[in-house]
């Protein structure tokens, strides 16, 4: 075999594998989520054909509406606090006192751990009558079923859960600045609050950036929490949309209808996607070829 | 050293680690207190004594098999991805054919479908292969590679010196040899990185397990514990201790390592 084709053959039987997954686990559902958006399907019955029905109900229903507002609060509650949170952790540890590095592997622990149970576990510690919170405060606070509560602590546990992880990418951030710029402003006389506003945080603008995006991307998606705090109540005031498409699907059994939200959502997070590159390749050049 | 502002700083610190640390101590201590003290002393009591009636309990809520299943499909999806991510990743990385480059974009561009968006049409998929409630729905969507793994090892393998290559083909080596004697021994740190975000991620999933399975055959540990807290609401004692398994191995595989992660995280944006 001529050592061309041969290399092909090879290629290609490498590639293999995963281009069927590729193909099958991601092309194809994309496909199949669009085609699913056109049909009604209830889990057991036959498929059948709808056109845009499912578009124009769930587009004009208040119950997604509230759902897109919703992840807008929660994300607007969690990315905010948790890049403060993580900055004031980040700069304390980015001083590399003895033992720092201790505090950062303790801070990133919540954020290993299944968001499943972690959810599970603070359900317990905010349980009304017989939670930790309930037995310190002695009284009882309905953190969960309050409606004006459960989205801000649904945002607090999810902040709790990711600040360790944001503080890795700040602490990296706050290392990588040359010290010679600090001692250079010390010199001209900047206090340490100074020379976070005006040398940290403007050098650190492209991890801020990326942590951001990041963070409202993941935040946009998450689930575990709030099927397992609150299941998207009080009155769907923490139904996010990824918990809607779930009781849309599962609960409801409306498979088309959870299929048109599907697609809204992957409109959404591509746009942001998007946006980040578009940032990012003013400032690094991939190397992808 | 240890000027009054380091003591804030430690402080500070401390703080952080004691909100950090808190509600895992506190759940800990609950799933070791018998039913019968959480139920009559206060919540936040001492154990006394300390029990594991909790833990045997769980047994008759079918923790071992599920404990058992969520290590088989970590492992399973573990071995498939990375066999499957480092094959990809060389042919993208150092041979030569047509569709190479066209083919490494569309890897790229599926980095963007989101699992939420897919687990719809993969559950009608797999509904339609009969496959709803087995093993292989559990496993199959991720076996077969992932496109991040496969950018991340394409990166690392470019960046082998290509003279190791040929040293190895002149000497006779086929693909596969250089593959497994060259390759790989020189990209360890790359490859335990990303063995350990595929056991973190699927170790934790959740979403996927939960619609596509259902009863007890084959339940992970995430649905079992959240089936359980939501079937025995108010036997916290029972719901901590499966919380706890659940968490237990993941803590204990990130303190093995956590030099490791902690670096891999900034490298890789491990999501």
């Amino acid at each position: 075999m001529p050592r061309r084709a041969r290399s092909t053959a090879v290629g290609y039987a490498l590639l293999a594998p995963s281009l069927f997954g590729v193909l099958a686990f991601l092309l194809l559902p994309m496909l199949v989520v669009a085609w699913l958006s056109l049909h009604r399907w209830d889990l057991l019955g036959p498929i059948s054909y709808v056109g845009l029905d499912n578009w124009r109900s769930v587009l004009t229903d208040p119950v997604f509406g509230n759902s897109l507002l919703a992840t807008l609060g929660f994300i607007a509650l969690v990315v905010p606090t948790q890049m403060a949170l993580g900055l004031v952790a980040a700069a304390l540890l980015a001083r590399e006192l003895p033992g720092s590095g201790v505090f950062r592997t303790l801070y990133v622990l919540p954020w290993v751990c299944a968001p499943l149970a972690i959810a599970v576990l603070w359900r317990w510690i905010l349980a009304p009558t017989d939670g930790a919170v309930a037995a310190v405060l002695g009284r009882q606070i309905d953190w969960l079923t309050d409606p004006g509560l459960a989205l801000p602590v649904v945002s607090a546990v999810t902040v709790w859960s990711g600040v360790g992880y944001t503080t890795l990418f700040f602490v990296a951030g706050m290392l990588a600045i040359p010290p010679q710029v600090h001692a250079a402003a010390t010199v001209d006389g900047a206090s340490s609050w100074q020379r976070f506003w005006r040398i940290t945080l403007p050098m650190m603008r492209p991890t801020l950036f990326f942590v951001a995006v990041t963070g409202v991307i993941s935040a946009a998606q998450v689930f575990d929490t709030v099927y397992a705090l609150t299941g998207g109540g009080p009155q769907h005031r923490t139904d996010l949309v990824a918990h809607r498409i779930y009781a849309e699907a599962f609960g409801a059994a409306a498979i088309g209808r959870a299929a048109v939200m599907a697609l809204v959502l992957f409109v959404i997070l591509v746009g942001i996607t998007v946006v980040q590159h578009l940032y990012f390749r003013r400032r690094i050049s991939y190397d992808l070829t | 050293m240890t000027s009054p502002r380091s003591w804030l700083v430690y402080l500070g610190l401390v703080v952080g680690a004691v909100i950090t640390l808190a509600p895992f101590s506190l759940g800990l201590l609950t799933s070791v207190t018998s039913a019968s003290q959480f139920a009559t002393g206060s919540p936040l009591s001492w154990p006394d004594p300390p029990t594991l009636e909790n833990y045997s309990g769980l047994a008759g809520f079918g923790f071992g098999r599920a404990l058992v299943v969520t290590a088989l499909m970590t492992a399973v999806i573990l071995v498939g991805q990375l066999t499957f991510s480092v094959l990809a990743a060389y042919a993208f990385a150092r041979l030569e054919f047509p569709g190479r480059d066209t083919l490494f974009w569309v890897y790229i561009a599926t980095l963007m479908v989101p699992a939420t968006v897919t687990v719809v049409p993969l559950y009608l998929m797999m509904a339609q292969l009969g496959l709803r409630n087995t093993f292989w729905a559990l496993v199959l969507p991720f076996v077969f590679g992932s496109p991040y793994a496969i950018f991340l090892l394409r990166e690392h393998f470019r960046a082998i010196p290509r003279d190791l290559e040929r040293a190895a083909r002149i000497d006779g080596a086929n693909t596969l040899d250089v593959l497994v004697h060259v390759v790989l021994p020189s990209s360890r740190p790359i490859l335990v990185t990303l063995a350990l975000i595929t056991v973190v991620t699927q170790w934790n999933s959740f979403m996927w397990p939960l619609v596509i399975t259902s009863g007890s055959q084959w339940r992970v540990l995430t649905v079992a514990t959240a089936g359980l807290q939501s079937q025995y609401n108010a036997q916290w004692t029972l719901v901590m201790a499966a919380t706890t398994i659940a968490i237990v191995p993941l803590l204990v595989l990130f303190l093995a390592f956590q030099r490791h992660i902690t670096r891999s995280i900034v490298v890789t944006g491990l999501k």
